[in-house]
């Protein structure tokens, strides 16, 4: 295959995400601008400006009218997706590390950093999904942290719960109605970096930078699944189609001048899902992945790095027929 | 979608160029096979005249997609790419180079197996010392990677004693110092005694064996490692190109031990490395 190179960003990548359709490509980045690209083919359709720090993450909802991102400059900002303008800002009193919206797209979830005696928190606002109607301010709920703060957050299937992974490992998983911890397991030593739910929100895989990446239940937070490569992690994504998991990361970003190229582990590495074992690599970052998304229909994936690109990749008539010979 | 370019240059002295320089000829056609030909001619940044020759084919792929998703197709562009045309900008969007994904099932499956029946193995040998007869590593003499190509230690040293007695050793005998002759000045006497820094050089060159036709891929750590078998190695210069670091094909290596060179010289002498016949000799003085 070969991969498409998109350089809209001066800074290295923090997030990226696909719409549900899977043909629009948004990035954030440290440098303030928020792209949107056509998946298929790597044009850049738009940009957003108005964020004044680094942007940490952003998301979409499921019709692609609203897309919500979160920065540094203390704000979590709703634009609209069409035309790049701004609809309303929310402020907080520390940077935001992590937005999504829920699976109806009623209701958006902000994870805020813990700075500055503020408690790290998680809050909960309700959304329109009409483009010209006012926003709420207030919010539906404010989770605070107490112990670890959390570093990301996502949506368990029909908005039942909100799973965070904590800066020190652990996964807790929370009431978002009354704000209540409902269960809390410690399975990484390390901060986790990304979280990211299957199609069905049935279950979820974790990355951290203590080398590994989990898959657990949502319901019940068992763990599944277990890959231990040997690299910190940054992100790690389900494939649909073939039974993969894609996991990304290498050494951190400030050893890299120490050590040579192909030491650092800059490649997307493949593991079957099922059987935890590595079945490919792709490499092409010249620095740490910092952010997987996988195509939703599974024929393709992006990687965001260290480096400031995003390489989008189609994969090739290969990789469909590929079999596990016991399976 | 596929690209096809050769070029033909076409040499002409610069008679025939006088009243052509402007009216450079442009062909194209297309074949029945949907191949577009384009032929053009220019004049390149020597002066001379080229032709070139191109060959497109246009493949159209339809994709089925999302009602909403064709639709989003249409949108006008906005932020930074407003009112640019359709189409990816070469500014923002690139083709990298082909890379290829290759899916195996046995990666990590088959090693960790390997490595289980490996420990397994080392388990039954405890006590036992394992020593390879070709390389003297730690390993079953089975799984040397010298193994097809490379005399077990024993015969090599069998064989070099064989040659040692079948050749008596003749060497030159020092000619007496006889009166009447030339002068010669004391240190270079017989029973004189040599300095240091003589027997030093000496000493180094005399352990020092000279291996030629490597390949340009070829490190310092390579030599090394297939040398590092037959006896203490002080020093492994490999010749490289200065501008381009590639290896000219050429190393010395030095030996502590003059038998331990010796050694080398007869086993690798003729060794395959690499595709290439390798030849050892020792290594001549410089200043002879």
């Amino acid at each position: 295959m070969r991969p498409i190179l998109l350089q809209g960003h001066t800074r290295s990548l923090t997030q990226i995400k696909y719409n549900y359709e899977g043909d629009l490509l948004f990035s954030v980045a440290k440098d303030q601008v928020v792209n949107v690209w056509y998946s298929h083919n790597g044009e850049r359709l738009g940009t957003y400006h108005g964020h004044v720090g680094a942007i940490w993450t952003v998301d979409v909802n499921s019709t692609s009218s609203i897309l919500l991102t979160g920065s540094a400059d203390n704000s979590a900002k709703l634009w609209e997706v069409r035309t790049g303008k701004c609809l309303h800002t929310w402020e907080f009193k520390t940077a935001v590390k992590r937005v999504a919206f829920s699976e109806d797209d009623s209701m958006a979830l902000v994870v805020t950093e813990n700075r500055m005696g503020y408690p790290g928190t998680v809050t909960v606002f309700s959304v329109k999904n009409d483009i010209d109607a006012e926003q709420s301010d207030e919010p539906t709920m404010i989770i605070n942290q107490e112990g670890s703060k959390a570093m990301v957050a996502a949506w368990g299937y029909l908005n039942k719960y909100i799973i965070t992974g904590h800066e020190n490992g652990e996964i807790s998983q929370y009431d978002w109605k009354t704000g209540e911890k409902i269960k809390s397991i410690h399975p990484h030593t390390d901060v986790i970096s990304d979280l990211q739910m299957s199609e069905d929100r049935t279950y979820f895989i974790t990355s951290s930078k203590d080398k590994s990446a989990q898959i657990f239940e949502s319901n019940t937070l068992n763990p599944l699944k277990k890959y231990a490569t040997d690299a910190p992690l940054n992100s790690a994504s389900i494939t649909p189609i073939q039974d993969f998991v894609i996991l990304g990361g290498g050494q951190e970003a400030m050893e890299v001048t120490l050590t040579k190229l192909r030491h650092g582990k800059f490649e997307c590495r493949f593991w079957h899902k099922i059987l935890e074992e590595e079945v490919g690599r792709v490499k092409g970052h010249f620095g740490p992945i910092n952010t997987i998304a996988v195509h939703p229909n599974g024929k393709g994936f992006s990687s965001g790095g260290e480096d400031g690109y995003v390489r989008v990749h189609h994969f090739d008539e290969d990789y469909f027929k590929f079999k596990y010979p016991e399976l | 979608m596929s690209n096809l370019i050769t070029m033909n240059v076409t040499k002409s002295s610069w008679a025939d160029e006088v009243g052509e320089e402007f009216d450079l000829p442009f062909e194209t056609y297309t074949d029945e096979n949907g191949v577009k030909t384009i032929i053009e001619y220019k004049t390149n940044d020597d002066g001379k005249k080229v032709k070139v020759t191109r060959k497109i084919k246009k493949t159209l792929i339809t994709e089925r997609v999302n009602k909403v998703a064709a639709e989003r197709k249409k949108w006008a562009k906005f932020g930074d790419e407003r009112g640019k045309k359709a189409g990816p900008d070469l500014s923002t969007t690139s083709i990298d180079q082909q890379i290829f994904l290759k899916l195996s099932t046995t990666g990590k499956h088959a090693e960790s197996i390997e490595e289980s029946d490996l420990n397994k193995k080392k388990a039954a040998l405890i006590g036992k010392k394992i020593l390879c007869r070709i390389c003297k590593g730690d390993h079953f003499t089975t799984k040397c990677p010298y193994k097809d190509t490379l005399q077990p230690l024993d015969e090599l040293n069998k064989d070099l004693e064989a040659t040692k007695e079948a050749a008596p050793v003749n060497e030159p005998v020092a000619p007496e110092n006889s009166a009447g002759g030339k002068y010669i000045p004391p240190s270079m006497r017989a029973g004189a005694k040599s300095t240091t820094g003589d027997s030093y050089k000496e000493r180094r060159d005399d352990a020092t064996i000279r291996v030629t036709n490597l390949s340009g891929d070829t490190t310092e750590g390579d030599i090394h490692d297939l040398f590092r078998r037959f006896g203490g190695i002080s020093r492994v210069y490999l010749a490289r190109d200065r501008e381009t670091n590639i290896c000219k094909g050429f190393a010395f290596v030095s030996f502590v031990l003059r038998d331990d060179a010796a050694k080398a010289l007869q086993a690798i002498n003729g060794y395959g490395y690499d595709n290439l016949i390798l030849r050892v000799e020792w290594a001549k003085s410089s200043t002879s």
